[in-house]
């Protein structure tokens, strides 16, 4: 399964200086360094998006969404993919869900996850589902009670080999692309490392 | 209040075979209404307008899903271009409400809520909608927002049908004003089918009739 890597070598030096991008006026401070920059996601999704349609077969899809830090990839992922549909020589339905996972606070993830929201989930039953979102366990398992056909995880940031994979990260708390702290920097479009000053500021 | 780019009656639309339409769309998609990239210059100048009416404060935008969640992907991707390359910049954190209705054509809405509102309570609020119709629902939600005591909540939608069935309620700001006819497309549904149209597009009658629950 490739996945792709950050820029850099050894987990400390990776990322790039905040300097050779556009940032946030409001995050200057808050931030270490930009680990993977807004058009790399975006390229990298796209391909993401090929990958995808390839492995699910001819059927309906539902694109169910796992806000609020899986939004934007969610919603760059399916562009990609309706361009793939409007382009080719076959495409595939597409019906989207939302639902909501909530577990951490600060940086730390309590391990307690609560789901939230979506449509009568029975109505995934014989359909095959991509996914999206940070905490998977849970959700697999209760997605695995209606029997859908197939279960397909697209995960933006994430080394967990059965899933398909943008990027294959370090243990850094990143934040950037609707990933937050304390619910700050989701308006970030880069993927960041926070800096001190930005746990603190932010703090819960 | 705002008008919006405003759609005369008489306006069709354009003929489909101009643009890129998804393969399983295509013999159920009429005209295009309303095309992608115009809905993205439009949402481009709503966001500066946006801005500098709310520029000042820690904004919560407020994303009504289903229909909602393209036009504020779109819209907050222009706000944070002008975060990112203007003098000041303000904070956005966003929250997600779900309206389910029964029945696409029914007049009474059901709100149902997903996530804690309380973070809105003392926040300029931001609410973003895909389509106002008699604005019935939108004046639901706002009294239902009122319980979390946000301190000022404007609402922007991407559309506003002229209808004789409007209960008169006209949001703060507004992408286009149309006619009264069924779109779909740009995560607007029928029966959940057409969201994943980017095109704000006309359904073929015969069409109406294959998405029927």
């Amino acid at each position: 399964l490739s996945t792709l890597m950050p820029h850099g070598i050894g987990d400390d030096e990776q990322g790039y200086d905040l300097d050779l991008f556009c940032i946030p006026k409001h995050y200057a401070d808050d931030l270490e360094k930009v680990y993977i920059p807004h058009g790399l996601i975006m390229d990298r999704t796209e391909r993401l998006a090929r990958e995808i349609m390839k492995g699910m077969g001819g059927h309906h899809i539902v694109a169910l969404c796992v806000l609020k830090g899986g939004y934007k990839f969610f919603a760059d992922l399916l562009d990609y993919i309706k361009a793939l549909n409007r382009n080719s020589d076959k495409s595939i339905p597409m019906t989207v869900d939302f639902i909501r996972l909530k577990s951490y606070c600060n940086d730390q993830s309590t391990g307690d996850i609560k789901v939230i929201g979506g449509d009568d989930l029975s109505t995934l039953t014989g359909k095959d589902i991509i996914d999206t979102g940070k905490t998977m366990k849970t959700l697999l398992s209760l997605l695995k009670q209606y029997n859908p056909k197939m279960v397909k995880v697209a995960r933006m940031t994430q080394s967990v080999e059965k899933y398909i994979v943008g990027f294959e990260v370090p243990d850094k708390f990143v934040v950037g692309y609707a990933l937050d702290y304390n619910e700050y920097f989701r308006d970030l479009n880069h993927i960041c490392v926070i800096s001190e000053t930005g746990k603190q500021k932010y703090k819960a | 209040m705002a008008c919006g780019l405003k759609i005369k009656d008489e306006e069709s639309g354009y003929n489909k075979n101009l643009f890129c339409i998804p393969k399983h769309y295509e013999e159920d998609v009429e005209r295009v209404f309303i095309p992608h990239g115009l809905i993205l210059d439009r949402t481009e100048r709503l966001a500066r307008d946006i801005m500098h009416d709310m520029g000042s404060h820690h904004v919560v935008a407020l994303c009504v899903l289903k229909g909602g969640y393209k036009f504020f992907a779109d819209l907050l991707d222009h706000i944070k271009v002008l975060n990112q390359n203007g003098d000041k910049s303000v904070p956005i954190t966003v929250d997600f409400v779900r309206i389910k209705s029964y029945c696409r054509d029914s007049p009474t809405k059901k709100i149902s809520i997903i996530g804690e509102l309380s973070t809105l309570n003392g926040k300029n609020v931001l609410v973003v909608e895909d389509i106002i119709e008699t604005g019935r629902t939108m004046k639901a939600l706002l009294a239902k927002l009122r319980d979390y005591k946000p301190k000022t909540v404007k609402v922007v939608s991407l559309l506003v049908k002229r209808t004789h069935q409007s209960s008169g309620y006209r949001p703060d700001y507004v992408g286009f004003e149309i006619p009264d006819k069924f779109v779909v497309g740009y995560a607007l549904d029928y029966n959940e089918y057409f969201r994943d149209l980017n095109h704000i597009c006309i359904l073929k009658e015969k069409a109406k009739e294959k998405y029927k629950i």
